[in-house]
């Protein structure tokens, strides 16, 4: 046996380092792609989607004449209330007569045009900020309208004056106009609440539309997803880790539960559309039927995570608690179910986080393609009344032809991915909080 | 094993604690316990002794009916405790627990507080009427667990946060606040060190007084130190039952003495 110095690596030393070295290189590049991928993913929906959180305003002072809206003089809320949302359009042309009368801008352009760089939902504005407030009527009130799309297209750079040569819906002259109220200080953009608050809109306001509503059906189908994916999965668990007998039976439902959480979510949507709205007749579109069609989805996941920490929780407490004489409920619900509740809880919050992205299986009960225009009151009326969806609000938005819904539908992302990293922050909040080491 | 040699006369019926007679156990196909007769008397210690495998944890946990949690277990044979069956299909193994209390190999505190430890027990059989009660009884049972003095201070605290040895003293005391009337140890010692050891040991001794106790123990020295009897397995037989001293120094069969002077196990 000839000596060999450990100062000189030998040859197969030396192959085996050049291995690994090269082996944590390729781990090294398959992370900087990921992070790569992911910094692309986020800049653009960033980038895109920031400026459905602004939007143009325009600061314009109308005299609600009196004369106009209310011709008996009684104040009376009946007669108000007669006066519909064209009534109130003279209101806009004088106001902007008035405007160039008192030499703020020069355009040649009649009022009525003028008026149409707002929103056609400036009216209803005015109408409902009179019937909120009659004693309005008389006075000159100043109000922030939304400009409209094409215009808040103009300011950011969106819509540009080579391209609207062939609008009908905004003229070269109504951008002049915009462009010296713009210089004036009363047009601008603004942060617009109302795009996380409010409704979706008609194809012909995307100025006016938010995600509000919809996040509200999102909720709703969460509650009802919480309320019994939850308990059901938790029950079906237990009954299965800890006290079913280990048979053919027993491993038939595992491996399905297994399958169940593999089967494509559109298939449950078919399911939801046949049994829950054709066979029990519930309404369509409604938040209720989503959300008992997710719970189907979000079950196996639960069951799964579930059962995955009820099996870490180690025997020895098992042993320790029927040891003092504890019954096999005792001890499942006095120790490994405490002890399992932070798994049990990432778990569901995964699962519902899974959910609310989830749009396939609402395009076939309806809630994708419903406009949802007013908030529900009450929490009945949230569950049984139409609604749509973030994710189908997303879509919604996405196939609309007018580019204006384009930067909505990436605005709703980033509220979308919002919620779902909260949603993911929290789990793993419970997770450091409540792991427990033995 | 037909015959069994019995180093000292046959105990009296009415003496012995408990009485298995003719326990089979299996394991699915495997028959892990071969028709083993055995009596513990009351207010003394047994210990188990025998190589890895020889069925000595599976028959004491026969005796507590804990093999009942694993599926493809079966017992046949009679274990009478104060001469009822065990394995009668009236006795409750929850009921039957409550009597025969049992500390485990590696030291299992429930991760609660101290006191908690303690208490669940009386808590759940009802042993105390008010917090008075409750308090006093986790006093006792710490006490008599011989860790009241270090513990006193901090019951609220976590009980997974104590030493190993403590913790199994601690685990001791709540296994015997439940007032059982036989304590069961499988191995309570082999997870600890020789001081830890040796205060459990020590703690085994005082315990006779009020328990019988049955422990199951690698180390024969640990036998010889805290048992009066000593019962011997070998592959699933009961090969030699009789006084601790006798089995140690005149072992009537071969496989005891090869056992005992280290040329097998």
């Amino acid at each position: 046996m000839t000596h060999t110095s450990l100062l000189k690596q030998d040859a197969r030393t030396a192959k085996r380092n050049r291995a690994e070295t090269r082996f944590q290189a390729y781990g090294l590049i398959a992370i900087g792609i990921g992070m790569l991928m992911l910094m692309v993913l986020l800049t653009t929906i960033v980038s895109r989607g920031t400026g459905a959180f602004q939007q143009t305003f325009l600061t314009l002072d109308v005299t609600l004449a009196a004369a106009k809206l209310d011709k008996k003089g009684e104040r009376n809320i009946e007669d108000i209330k007669k006066v519909s949302t064209f009534g109130y359009k003279p209101l806009l042309v004088d106001a902007f007569e008035a405007l160039v009368e008192s030499g703020a801008v020069q355009s040649d352009l009649k009022p009525k045009d003028m008026a149409g760089i707002l929103s056609k939902g400036a009216e209803a504005q005015m109408r409902d900020a009179v019937l909120a407030d009659p004693t309005l009527i008389g006075q000159t009130v100043s109000f922030d309208f939304l400009a409209s799309g094409r215009v808040d297209g103009y300011l950011k750079d969106r819509v540009t004056r080579e391209s609207i040569v062939n609008d009908k819906n905004i003229s070269s002259e109504q951008l002049d106009l915009v462009d010296q109220m713009r210089d004036a200080g009363v047009l601008g953009k603004k942060f617009n609440i109302a795009f996380i608050t409010g409704s979706d809109s008609s194809d012909a306001r995307p100025e006016a539309a938010g995600m509000g509503v919809s996040m509200v059906g999102s909720l709703m189908m969460m509650l009802v997803v919480l309320a019994l994916a939850l308990p059901i999965g938790v029950a079906a668990s237990i009954y299965l880790e800890e006290f079913a007998p280990k048979n053919w039976i027993t491993d038939i439902i595992e491996v399905n539960i297994s399958n169940l959480a593999a089967v494509p979510s559109i298939v449950f949507g078919i399911l939801g559309l046949a049994v829950f709205i054709n066979y029990m007749h519930l309404p369509n579109s409604a938040p209720l039927v989503g959300g008992l069609v997710l719970t189907l989805m979000t079950l196996p996941t639960i069951i799964i995570s579930t059962r995955a920490s009820l099996k870490s929780v180690p025997p020895s407490i098992r042993d320790a608690a029927l040891g003092v004489g504890a019954s096999k409920m005792q001890s499942v619900f006095h120790h490994v179910l405490p002890l399992a509740a932070p798994g049990i809880l990432t778990g569901t919050i995964i699962g519902l986080a899974q959910a609310l992205g989830e749009t396939a299986p609402l395009l076939l009960i309806g809630m994708v393609g419903f406009i949802a225009s007013n908030g529900p009151e009450t929490i009945t009326e949230g569950l049984m009344n139409p609604n749509s969806a973030m994710p189908a609000q997303i879509y919604e938005w996405a196939k609309r032809a007018d580019p204006a819904f384009y930067e909505r539908a990436w605005g709703g992302i980033i509220i979308l991915l919002v919620f779902l990293i909260t949603m993911n922050f929290i789990a793993v909040m419970l997770r450091r909080r409540f792991e427990r080491r033995w | 094993m037909q015959d069994i040699p019995q180093t000292s006369e046959a105990p009296v019926a009415s003496t012995s604690k408990i009485s298995a007679k003719g326990v089979q156990v299996y394991y699915g196909d495997n028959h892990a316990i071969k028709d083993v007769d055995v009596e513990i008397e009351d207010k003394t210690v047994t210990a188990f002794i025998g190589p890895s495998g020889c069925g000595k944890s599976t028959f004491l946990r026969c005796i507590n009916r804990m093999n009942d949690t694993i599926d493809i277990c079966r017992v046949q044979g009679q274990i009478l405790i104060d001469g009822e069956d065990i394995y009668d299909p009236a006795v409750d193994p929850v009921q039957l627990r409550a009597k025969v209390g049992m500390v485990f190999q590696k030291p299992n505190p429930f991760p609660k507080s101290i006191y908690d430890n303690v208490a669940y027990g009386p808590r759940i059989h009802g042993l105390a009427r008010n917090k008075a009660e409750l308090d006093e009884i986790v006093e006792k049972a710490l006490r008599r667990g011989a860790i009241w003095n270090e513990v006193k201070d901090r019951l609220q605290a976590p009980g997974t946060g104590l030493s190993g040895g403590q913790q199994q003293r601690l685990c001791i005391a709540r296994a015997i606040a439940t007032e059982p009337e036989v304590l069961l140890m499988d191995e309570p010692c082999s997870a600890l060190d020789p001081i830890a050891t040796a205060q459990v040991e020590e703690l085994i001794d005082e315990l006779r007084q009020n328990y019988s106790v049955v422990i199951v123990t690698h180390s024969m020295q640990q036998a010889a130190r805290v048992s009066q009897r000593t019962a011997f397995f070998h592959l699933g037989n009961l090969v030699e039952f009789g006084d601790t001293d006798k089995i140690f120094t005149t072992p009537e069969d071969p496989r005891t003495e090869s056992y005992i002077t280290g040329r097998i196990g």
